[in-house]
């Protein structure tokens, strides 16, 4: 025979089905938006990645200036490098040929080592290390052709034009399909999303007009970088598309002879890439020379920020919402094991009755706890339904919103499952099952007298001489305190939610709008080398120019198990910069003496790095440490960097005396040609990062606030209800002894009104300061650092989003004691 | 002759310490036959509700012991007073105890489930008067209905010893004759042995074995030669 409690399940389950929804609504809402989150992120994921295989991305591509000949291809396809001082010396034979001079091959050869040597030292071609990387090589030519997507002949874009006969970096299609006609073109789908570019839609691309018929996502174009050396994407200035080869052929431009290749022994690992990567360029510097061409472009995949900014972007995504998740859980389950607790107490005499009768503990237990086993499993079953469909679709449609994605595949996500599904269960029925048994541990005969109290109050606490209304007030206070600390807890995190909810846009926006500040040069140039094509040291007329050395290094992080799982799990990236003594953009207030540095205010605050203290930076790929003492701070919040005397630096990182990377300065520079500079960063370039979280997740965030807002009333709803259910017989007496409802909600509702109050203003004080140290952690897995801020009038709507919440709860409260019959209070008195 | 079933020696219990130690069991003695309907009487104060918890297994004596077919009690421990409890007793309260979200026959059920010899649900429910209750809920019955789903609940995992703690107290005078009368049906018609505790004198005179208690001894330990029906009593 099964046993009959059972059947009390589904009758409970429909007599209070009004909390058990709100309950389950909660638990769906949180577990489908954490799991859509998961899944979105795994598939999309998944996606890229099984499309860099489907779609053939290259290893690596580089751009010479002619088109390359069959032999160079055979030869560059070799890997190894070409002779270039044999080419030399028959160049020089033959030109002397040309002039009728019969030159000795040892006299030329003589020549050419005086200049040879030196060719050799700055390439480092006699590396014995060398082992040539052999590689297939294909076709991938490009224009840069100018796009009026709005056809009113200005300019609004440039649009990188590929064949689409491509057999490498080939593109999949989000919508529509290839070109098939010399007038069709497909065009990348973020940008036309940006830009309003829908398929049918006719643009112009070369002065051509050209019909949309695809919206596509190149696989090495996943974000819309025109330059490898650019910070950030544009995928409005910028596009990538796709014409046949007849259109390709037409299109006016000059051709870009782009060639990408895959290497015929795929590297094991990023290192191998790296060694692969340098002896592939000394076999392109020498093939290219011998085969009188030149390099315009030479990018190994591995360091292509098109096709892995937006893959580790994703990694790094948030585990910081399955955290409120957890906690949000725990508070429900708080809620359930309250409630529960409440209705052991109501049915005392029948658990003794029970358990007098031969239940045994185990069996009520059980019974107990099914409960909320099933409501979390029901939340779960929903909330992954959810989760695989509406939020993951949601959660895509933010990556969707700042990348061009491929079409995302939906996979099976054992994260999702495990965080939303078995933490969830196991924190409910941990929280559930401590309460219970620790409540069913009394003595049936305890039950049978409703002697529940582990303590007995030896003495009434004794209350001022208040009025009568006043103490009864404090009375009920008193009463419900278990609940009120409950309650204290849901609003803490209700409060923390709110903290992240505003906060997140506050601290974008306050980096935002600092960042000019946080800049100790209006511009800064890094150059591609420190010598132009004619060996000269590269030069500014510009006055407010200044040299500065730098490097990147690495800070070894701790790994934190909170955010285990996130973000590239790597070390933190360190800019360590040379500065030269005087320098109008960065002083030292003390002197320095060597390997003493000063740190930015982001490392010392990221790291809690302390001055005298000691730091250890490593190469990423070298086995070299330095270890640096921190002599003082540079109030620079711009990134995590190191700042040394010019001279340590060149003596410490092995630099000649006339060595530096770049300019800083405060006007622009303009006599510096655009193929050495390597990157400009300008305070538009820091917020770009911003910018682009702002426009990702603003919408998100107004939407969370109001969901808090029902969530608070949904909270507060509970654990009101739970309050009131407690006092069912003693509201019901009151009415029979003649109070009015007036004034029975002022003695029920009124208390609970003042410590929601009172939690609230504490629970932000608290959920400030952990979203302070949630953030702080959180930024510990990512590499650069922004403070948590949160504004003064975001501070005050974060406790008043609150009160309106429970304010709409204070009238369900005051229609329920309302309809508190009188004859409750005259059923089941012992 | 049969043996004794129930047997209570030298029981002792106390409550309070200090000043406010007061004695409720002062060493009481007597035994029960099985299939006996015994009662036990006394005013308030007496010890009949502590005597009657702890033959239950739900409270434990000072000193002394009692033991059930052989079995003492003060041996077991809290596993095998639950089994105990399951196999050998059913509980009748003054107030009925009943599971408010589940009806008339489900709460008979509650005590069918723990029995491995349980009676026909159906049956008990016909011999109660209860088939045209049994899918109501204990808020729509009458306290006697409500007490006789109580006693439904005791009887029916069909229990050595029926225990019953004042199951009129509650009752108007026709109701509780009425439930006495089921328990006089039950005891004869299933043979369980029921103890019954009551401050009603009157009840003693339809039981076969009468214990009157007073100030936690056994003042008078008689069997009843003039035994009449339930439906007989008047007080």
């Amino acid at each position: 025979m099964r046993n009959p409690l059972i059947k009390r399940i589904p009758k409970e389950l429909k007599s209070d089905w009004h909390k058990y929804i709100v309950i389950i609504i909660f638990m769906v809402m949180m577990i489908g938006v954490i799991s859509g989150m998961y899944v979105g992120h795994d598939s999309m994921l998944d996606s890229i990645y099984k499309g860099r295989d489907e779609l053939n991305l290259e290893d690596g591509s580089f751009e010479v200036k002619n088109k390359a000949t069959d032999a160079f291809i055979t030869d560059m396809s070799t890997g190894k490098m070409a002779d270039v001082r044999e080419y030399y010396i028959q160049k020089g034979i033959n030109e002397a040929k040309e002039q009728g001079i019969d030159l000795p091959y040892d006299v030329v050869a003589e020549q050419v080592d005086k200049e040879w040597n030196k060719v050799v030292e700055r390439y480092d071609l006699d590396n014995k290390d060398f082992a040539p990387a052999e590689i297939k090589i294909y076709e991938n030519f490009y224009h840069d052709e100018s796009e009026d997507f709005d056809k009113d002949g200005i300019e609004d874009a440039t649009v990188r034009v590929f064949s689409s006969d491509s057999k490498i970096d080939m593109a999949s299609f989000n919508e529509g399909r290839a070109p098939e006609k010399e007038d069709e073109i497909a065009i990348d789908r973020m940008h036309a999303d940006n830009v309003g570019v829908k398929v049918g839609d006719t643009i112009k691309v070369g002065g051509e007009e050209f019909k949309v018929v695809g919206l596509l996502s190149y696989v090495n174009y996943l974000t819309l970088h025109k330059s490898n050396t650019d910070l950030m994407f544009d995928a409005f200035g910028f596009d990538v598309a796709m014409v046949t080869p007849e259109a390709f052929e037409g299109l006016k431009t000059r051709v870009h002879y782009s060639y990408a290749y895959k290497y015929v022994d795929t590297p094991a690992d990023k290192a191998e890439k790296k060694t692969y990567a340098e002896n592939l360029l000394k076999a392109l510097i020498t093939q290219t020379l011998v085969y009188d061409n030149e390099i315009d472009d030479y990018t190994p995949e591995y360091l292509r920020q098109g096709s892995n900014f937006a893959p580790s972007d994703i990694e790094k995504d948030s585990a910081g919402s399955a955290i409120l998740c957890y906690i949000l859980i725990a508070v429900i389950a708080f809620i359930f094991a309250i409630t529960i607790s409440n209705t052991i107490d109501k049915e005392a005499s029948v658990i003794g009755t029970l358990r007098a009768s031969g239940y045994s503990k185990k069996e009520l237990v059980v019974h107990y706890m099914t409960m909320p086993v099933i409501v979390t499993i029901i939340g779960a079953i929903i909330g992954n339904a959810l989760g695989y469909t509406v939020f993951k679709d949601i959660a895509v449609g933010l990556y969707y919103n700042s990348y061009s994605m491929p079409n995302c595949r939906v996979v099976f996500s054992e994260d999702a499952v495990v965080k939303t599904t078995v933490i969830p269960l196991i924190l409910m029925f941990v929280i559930n099952l401590i309460v219970i048994v620790k409540k069913l541990q009394l003595s049936p005969l305890k039950f049978l007298r409703h002697d529940l109290a582990k303590k007995k109050h030896s003495k009434a606490r004794r209350l001022p001489n208040w009025s009568f209304i006043r103490r009864f007030r404090l009375r009920i206070l008193f009463q419900n305190m278990p609940n009120y600390v409950v309650l204290a807890f849901g609003v803490i995190f209700i409060e923390l939610m709110l903290c992240f909810a505003f906060g997140l846009p506050d601290s974008l926006y306050h980096y935002e709008k600092k960042a000019p500040d946080m800049m100790f040069s209006d511009y800064q140039y890094v150059l591609m080398n420190t010598k132009d094509d004619e060996g000269k040291l590269i030069k500014t007329a510009e006055k407010t120019a200044e040299k500065f050395s730098s490097k990147e290094l690495l800070y070894p992080k701790e790994k934190t198990e909170l955010f285990a799982g996130m973000g590239s799990g790597g070390d933190e990236g360190v800019t360590v910069y040379g500065i030269i003594p005087d320098s109008r953009y960065i002083s030292f207030d003390k002197k320095l003496n060597e390997g003493e540095v000063y740190v930015s205010v982001s490392f010392k605050a990221k790291f809690g790095l302390k001055e005298g203290e000691k730091i250890t930076l490593h190469e990423e790929y070298e086995n070299k440490s330095y270890e640096f003492t921190i002599a003082g701070t540079i109030d620079y919040e711009g990134g995590i960097a190191v700042f040394m005397k010019n001279e340590d630096f060149n003596k410490i990182f092995d630099k000649k005396e006339d060595e530096f990377s770049g300019y800083f300065s405060d006007n622009e520079i303009t006599d510096i040609e655009e193929k050495y500079i390597a990157a400009i960063i300008t305070s538009e370039e820091v917020t770009k990062v911003t910018n682009q979280l702002e426009h990702s997740m603003g919408g998100a965030m107004n939407v969370f606030k109001y969901a808090l807002i029902v969530m608070t009333a949904a909270l507060i709803y509970l654990l009101a209800k739970i309050i009131i259910e407690r006092n069912e017989q003693a509201i019901s007496m009151a009415k029979i002894l003649g109070f009015r409802n007036g004034e029975i909600g002022g003695l029920y509702i009124l208390p609970t009104a003042i410590v929601v109050v009172i939690c609230s203003l504490i629970g932000f004080g608290v959920g400030y300061y952990i979203m302070v140290w949630i953030f702080k952690l959180f930024m510990l897995s990512m590499d650069g650092y922004f403070a948590f801020y949160m504004s003064v009038p975001s501070m005050g709507l974060s406790i008043l989003y609150l009160l309106i919440g429970y304010a709409f709860v204070s009238v369900i409260d005051f229609i329920r004691i309302k309809h508190i019959p009188m004859d409750v209070a005259l059923k089941n008195v012992d | 002759m049969r043996e004794d079933f129930l047997v209570i020696r030298d029981l002792k219990k106390s409550f309070g310490t200090g000043e406010a130690r007061q004695e409720v069991l002062r060493g009481m003695n007597f035994s029960v036959k099985k299939g006996e309907f015994c009662v036990l009487l006394g005013p308030s104060g007496s010890g009949k509700s502590t005597l009657l918890n702890i033959i239950g297994g739900i409270d434990t004596p000072d000193s002394g012991f009692v033991s059930i077919n052989g079995d003492k009690l003060k041996d077991m421990d809290e596993k095998q007073l639950t089994i105990y409890r399951r196999k050998h007793l059913g509980y009748v309260f003054q107030m009925y105890n009943l599971i408010p979200n589940l009806n008339v026959k489900e709460n008979i059920e509650v005590g069918a489930y723990l029995s491995d010899n349980p009676l026909n649900v159906e049956e008990v429910l016909t011999t109660l008067g209860l088939q045209e209750h049994k899918y109501k809920y204990p808020n729509q019955l009458s306290g006697g209905q409500q007490q006789r789903v109580s006693i439904g609940r005791a009887v029916v995992k069909n229990p050595d010893i029926l225990m019953c703690d004042e199951p009129t107290g509650a009752l108007d005078y026709k109701t509780s004759k009425e439930i006495l009368s089921l328990i006089e049906e039950c005891n004869k018609k299933y043979g369980n042995t029921v103890i019954m505790v009551t401050h009603n004198e009157a009840i003693k005179n339809m039981s076969d074995h009468i214990i009157k208690l007073r100030d936690g001894v056994v003042r008078k330990d008689e069997l009843n030669e003039n035994k009449i029906t339930a439906a007989e009593l008047d007080w």
